[in-house]
């Protein structure tokens, strides 16, 4: 599922004006290294460096690295995280500071004028498909031998599925993600708890529920529209079209390319002309017609929906994690602490089951070709992979140093240190985990074992996941990578595809074009060059299950 | 993008000119025209026509008006000549992170998707018609709001409500946006208004054939104060004496305006006119990227935006290249048309 | 003489129609300063109008109270500076000799100027042209790459060709080189031009951001611009892993709104000065025969 906030790629696109000049040579150039040949790139490399053990590089050693600089937690030269990881593991690390806004353009124009640092972190898989074709992108998955954590962690969560789903053309990968053990679900409905209790109608936990609550809150409301969302609907479409069997939502809430596995068939098909999807629709479109669902949903800003949600006007309304802590605090002003309560809802089933979308994979690290020219090549693997994927670097880069920023009892209970606060879980401390020390910070610390990651979830928050791991993920569809040749002809036609199906999925919604002209619908996509991209789909996957 | 700020950013200025004073007055409506010949006929400028110079006499007599020369061309050669050298990717193939300057030689093949796109025609046709859209509607606006300022008695009335007009200009794009959609929610002022007249309620940002008027009329909004300002410049240069012959000739305010005023400031006028209609086409990126959705991207969808959405997936730097080329030819082409059109009616003209 | 009656109609009309024009334009900006001032709460609920409900300047005290944003503001005074200095000087230069029709060669020159205004290089290459002249994370990254404004230069231009050739000539007979005409004949009388276009380019680099973007790497040497454009993305950004710290919602609800006083607030005190110049055309000084 691409989760490209936006304005993180606001200017990516920007940056495509382009030209050059000057005598920098950019681009890998030549090197003796290669995956078979490490010897002149080991310096400072540990010789037998296994999962679970920690790095020490046998002599100092720097790295450069890109930084996305968070303004709630600007970066401190003189943070514990890097003095910490200059004293254990011997790395000297040299950020390239960027302010976070403008991350994504700046790499892009860092690694296409070939001055990028050697790891570029933060980057959604994805992301670094159009630096692979100038070899300016390490095919990292030709080093991950030297990567013992991260092959240990595939191996034990079982990620392989989700690693083929990153291979280009090639059959390589080049982005090491961030991975979770489990799936995370994020985004899902928040309601009114107290409205529900008063006037005595169940939470629902299927999709069909949905519908019955909300007209019982008309009901019990009757000037109201019960459901006013933000996000553009686009996470709520999306979670409903998981379980209803297909694949729904615009921007960044996108599935992929619109297209979907048929198992039954073996071939790709667009999602939108499946039948499920016309249920869907018309699920949506009685929400709507019923007054149960505010039309202006789809078009509004996030700020008009919340207000709708926090003022009491609303109900119900989307949320990630972070949500929840903005609603409460801004209801706490408009209507009096104590005087709600809003919970989030375990994702509705559906149709097609208790299915939930999303990845297992998250931002990871990229690894500039000018890596395998650095005599410390293999010691700078090493220390990704024991920082980013080994259990002790991640409960580093989260938790920080045991003794000083937090304790771990022996039944592994891990708390913050008393002057120590994050996230409210330590009111009373003075420092901040983030700010003063520089952990969990997110370049550092993502991902990771579902026990790491609940370690400083809110109680409230963890009733949540744990009601969710009941939940079966959607399956992924089979890896079917373009070559480079079809990928530019594939994304003009893909384009407008795109967008022919989201503004029919609205204009369908909301009534302004009635449901039975859907199979006019699906013909006027064909006309749009849709059976020409499925061709080039189809015959991609094959190609790939025939070389793989 | 950096140029399209530099061009938006600057797209409202003009200058002050000064009044040929040292005509006797004649007859009001020869007076305007006359005082503003710019095609080298007017008084002082015989030397235009004739005598092809050599270029030694030439920089013998003005050397020194060379040296003014100097450092501003560099200036051009040094930050915009040489980098342009890059373009040559439109014509390249160009991975990023290779060869800047591109891999091997494609001809016109990107141009050749462009042309071929009727995605990229439809587009097109979008960034036209709101171009044009925007021009005519909000390039009267600053001129006709600097004449109603004019016209007040009280200066501090004037200076207070022109202070405060220019306002706009600088609240961000996302502000700006933020304020339209509140206005033109279903329960915003606008609907609001309608249901007192018993229309019922629109949501005007699902209905394509809102948008243009909502996106125009925030641009007129956003831009006649700032506009206004090289105007009421131009407006205090013109010679009150003008006004008193006028006003002896017998000529109301209206005469004098249309006489005196409009014709005084005309030479800003055509001027402006000419460098907007070069940069209509670069209608705004970001205003339009947070204004629309799929419901309207038949009337907002411009080929910068599309861009935009083509450019996630494909990051195809070539392709963009080549668009962003063919817009600069027709900017180029616009320009230099109006140019000479301008010369020939009005006889005035950038150059 | 007696306005007529047709044009005291039209004074009220006009009186309305520019009393409406202030209205919708300065009600927005009042409602965003009151913003800037309220809480989250207030805001949220769509209760502020014009004045600030839920006095709040957590905000400001945020960005106000970080050293890196009173950096950031004085890097962004000294580009201003300079740069407008610089770019004063390149146009004036520029426009007062292509305006001479006389110049041999002047439709080249015009043309080097024209057409820079609709090609450019793009961002790859003016990076890699910037990195290899050594001008990264120095000021001249900002004031130099996009010190001369066509658009501006053409409007001098304009302005120079339409003064009149008589008070250039007297100077000439007077003995004047050019250098002379320009700086005490020339310049003297082009005050209220010369003020818009300082106007212009303070304004254009006051609120730059991109070229800091591009060329600077270091936090040190931020304009403010990027500070609060960092802060407003910081604030709104859905981070599913973010923290809250104490007051991000309510930074988030008005950090769009502190940003646009703390931005307007020096072209607001810089105005009047400007508008000084624009007071009525006596002082050219017309020349009478």
């Amino acid at each position: 599922m691409r989760n490209k906030p936006l304005r993180m790629v606001a200017f990516s696109a920007a940056i495509g004006l382009a030209g050059a000049l000057s005598a920098c040579s950019t681009g890998p150039g030549t090197t003796s290294a290669s995956p078979g040949n490490l010897a002149s790139v080991s310096v400072g490399a540990m010789k037998n460096f296994t999962a679970g053990e920690a790095f020490k590089a046998t002599t100092p050693v720097s790295f450069s690295m890109l930084y996305s600089d968070q303004p709630t937690y600007p970066l401190k030269s003189d943070w514990l995280l890097f003095n910490a990881i200059t004293k254990m593991a011997n790395v000297k690390l040299k950020p390239t500071i960027v302010p976070m806004s403008d991350y994504s353009a700046k790499r892009s124009l860092l690694i296409g004028a070939g001055s990028a640092p050697l790891i570029i972190p933060k980057t959604y898989p994805g992301q670094e498909t159009p630096f692979i074709q100038s070899g300016a992108i390490l095919p990292v998955s030709d080093y991950v031998k030297l990567m013992p954590n991260f092959e240990q962690k595939v191996k034990q969560w079982g990620m392989q599925d989700e690693l083929n789903d990153l291979k280009q053309a090639d059959g390589k990968y080049y982005v090491l993600p961030g991975m979770h053990q489990q799936l995370w679900p994020d985004y899902t409905l928040v309601v009114r708890t107290d409205i529900f209790k008063k006037a005595g109608i169940a939470i629902p936990s299927t999709w069909d529920g949905l519908k019955t609550a909300l007209t019982q809150l008309k009901a019990a409301y009757p000037g109201s529209i019960p459901f006013s969302d933000r996000f553009m609907a686009g996470a709520t479409l999306n979670i409903a079209s998981a379980a209803y069997g297909t694949a729904m939502g615009n921007g960044m809430f996108q599935v992929g390319d619109g297209t979907m596995f048929n198992k039954a068939t073996n071939k790709f098909v667009y999602a939108a002309t499946m039948p499920q999807y016309k249920q869907l629709l018309a699920y949506f479109n009685s929400l709507v017609k019923g007054g149960l669902m505010d039309p202006s949903s789809f078009t509004q800003t996030d700020d008009q929906a919340q207000a709708k949600f926090t003022s009491g006007k609303s109900f119900v309304i989307s949320a990630n994690s972070q949500n929840v802590v903005d609603y409460e605090t801004a209801m706490n002003q408009s209507l009096g602490k104590g005087k709600y309560s809003i919970a989030k809802i375990t994702v509705p089933s559906g149709p097609a089951g208790n299915i939930i979308t999303g990845s297992r994979l998250e931002n990871g690290v990229m690894i500039s070709s000018a890596a395998l020219k650095s005599p410390n090549f293999v010691a700078m693997m090493q220390f990704i992979d024991w920082l980013y994927y080994s259990d002790a670097g991640q409960e580093f880069a989260k938790w920080g140093v045991q003794g000083v920023t937090y304790t771990k009892s022996a039944a592994g209970v891990r708390t913050l240190e008393p002057g120590v606060n994050f996230l409210g879980l330590n009111p009373s401390g003075t420092k901040d985990l983030r700010k003063d020390y520089g952990f969990s910070g997110g370049v550092f610390s993502y991902g990771g074992s579902t026990d790491l990651l609940q370690s400083v979830m809110s109680p409230a928050e963890l009733v949540f996941q744990k009601a969710m791991a009941s939940k079966t993920a959607q399956a992924l569809p089979p890896p079917a990578p373009l070559s480079e040749s079809d990928q530019a002809q594939a994304t003009l036609l893909e384009t407008p595809l795109q967008d022919y199906v989201d503004q029919n999925t609205l204009r369908f919604i909301l009534g302004q074009r009635p449901l039975s002209q859907f199979g006019a619908f699906v013909t006027e996509l064909q006309g749009k060059g849709m059976n020409t991209y499925l061709a080039m789909k189809n015959k991609a996957y094959t190609d790939y299950q025939k070389k793989n | 993008m950096a140029d399209q700020q530099a061009v938006t950013g600057t797209a409202d200025q003009s200058a002050a000119t000064v009044q040929d004073t040292s005509l006797s007055p004649v007859r009001l409506s020869r007076l305007g025209r006359r005082a503003h010949k710019s095609d080298g006929s007017g008084p002082g400028d015989k030397r235009t026509r004739k005598a092809k110079q050599t270029w030694a006499a030439a920089l013998k007599k003005d050397w020194r008006l060379y040296t003014l020369l100097g450092a501003p061309t560099l200036y051009f050669v040094i930050f915009k000549y040489l980098p342009m050298a890059g373009n040559v990717i439109a014509f390249r193939h160009f991975s990023p992170g290779g060869n800047i300057f591109g891999d091997y030689w494609v001809g016109f093949q990107y141009f050749q998707m462009i042309i071929n796109d009727p995605t990229f025609w439809g587009v097109f046709k979008n960034t036209v018609i709101l171009g044009v859209l925007t021009l005519v509607f909000s390039f009267p606006m600053p001129i006709i709001f600097a004449l109603l300022l004019n016209e007040l008695r009280s200066q501090r009335f004037k200076k207070i409500v022109q202070s405060i007009s220019y306002l706009p200009h600088f609240m961000s794009v996302v502000i700006v946006v933020g304020m339209v959609f509140q206005l033109t929610s279903l329960q915003g002022t606008f609907n609001q208004l309608l249901g007192h007249v018993g229309v019922h309620a629109i949501d005007f940002m699902q209905q394509a054939s809102w948008f243009r008027p909502v996106y125009v009329s925030s641009e007129v909004w956003q831009t006649m104060g700032w506009g206004a300002i090289l105007y009421l410049a131009a407006l205090t240069t013109i010679d009150e004496s003008l006004y008193e012959a006028a006003r002896i000739d017998g000529a109301n305010r209206w005469k004098q305006t249309w006489h005196v005023t409009l014709p005084g400031i005309s030479p800003m006028i055509m001027t402006l006119l000419i460098l907007n209609i070069g940069s209509f086409m670069a209608v705004g990126f970001e205003k339009i990227l947070l204004m629309y959705n799929p419901l309207t991207y038949p009337t907002a969808d411009v080929i910068s935006t599309y861009l935009y959405r083509v450019g996630i997936e494909s990051n195809n730097f070539s392709y963009a290249t080549a668009i962003g080329l063919f817009e600069s030819v027709i900017g180029l082409t616009l320009v230099m048309s109006a140019n000479s059109i301008s010369r020939r009616l009005v006889g005035a003209s950038l150059w | 003489m007696k306005d007529s009656t047709g044009y005291r109609v039209f004074k009220v009309v006009n009186v309305s129609a520019l009393l409406m024009i202030v209205f919708v334009t300065f009600y927005p900006f009042l409602n965003m300063v009151a913003q800037s001032f309220s809480s989250q709460g207030s805001i949220s609920a769509g209760r502020v109008n014009l004045i600030p409900l839920g006095f709040n300047i957590d905000t400001y005290k945020v960005v106000m109270g970080d050293a890196l944003f009173w950096t950031s503001y004085k890097n962004t005074v000294i580009y201003t500076v300079v740069g407008t200095l610089i770019s004063i000087v390149l146009t004036t230069t520029f426009a007062y000799a292509i305006s001479k029709r006389h110049l041999k060669g002047r439709n080249f020159f015009i043309a080097i100027a024209v057409f820079t205004m609709f090609f450019n290089g793009g961002i790859i290459p003016n990076y890699v042209l910037i990195s290899s002249l050594g001008m990264r994370d120095t000021l001249w990254a900002i004031v130099l790459p996009n010190a001369i404004s066509v658009f501006n230069l053409l409007i001098m231009k304009s302005f120079f060709e339409n003064m009149p050739a008589e008070l250039e000539e007297a100077g000439a007979i007077d003995g004047l080189t050019t250098y002379g005409i320009l700086f005490r004949i020339v310049l003297p009388l082009s005050k209220a031009v010369l003020a818009t276009m300082v106007l212009f380019y303070a304004v254009i680099n006051w609120n730059a951001w991109f070229g800091a973007f591009l060329y600077l790497d270091k936090s040190s040497l931020f304009p403010v611009t990027i500070y609060l454009r960092n802060m407003i993305a910081g604030a709104t950004q859905a981070t599913s892993f973010g923290g809250s710290s104490e007051n991000v919602t309510q930074i988030a609800a008005n950090i769009e709104a502190v940003t646009m006083v703390l931005s307007v607030l020096p072209i607001l005190c810089v105005y009047p000065f400007v508008q000084k110049y624009f007071v009525s055309g006596v002082m050219l000084g017309s020349v009478k025969q």
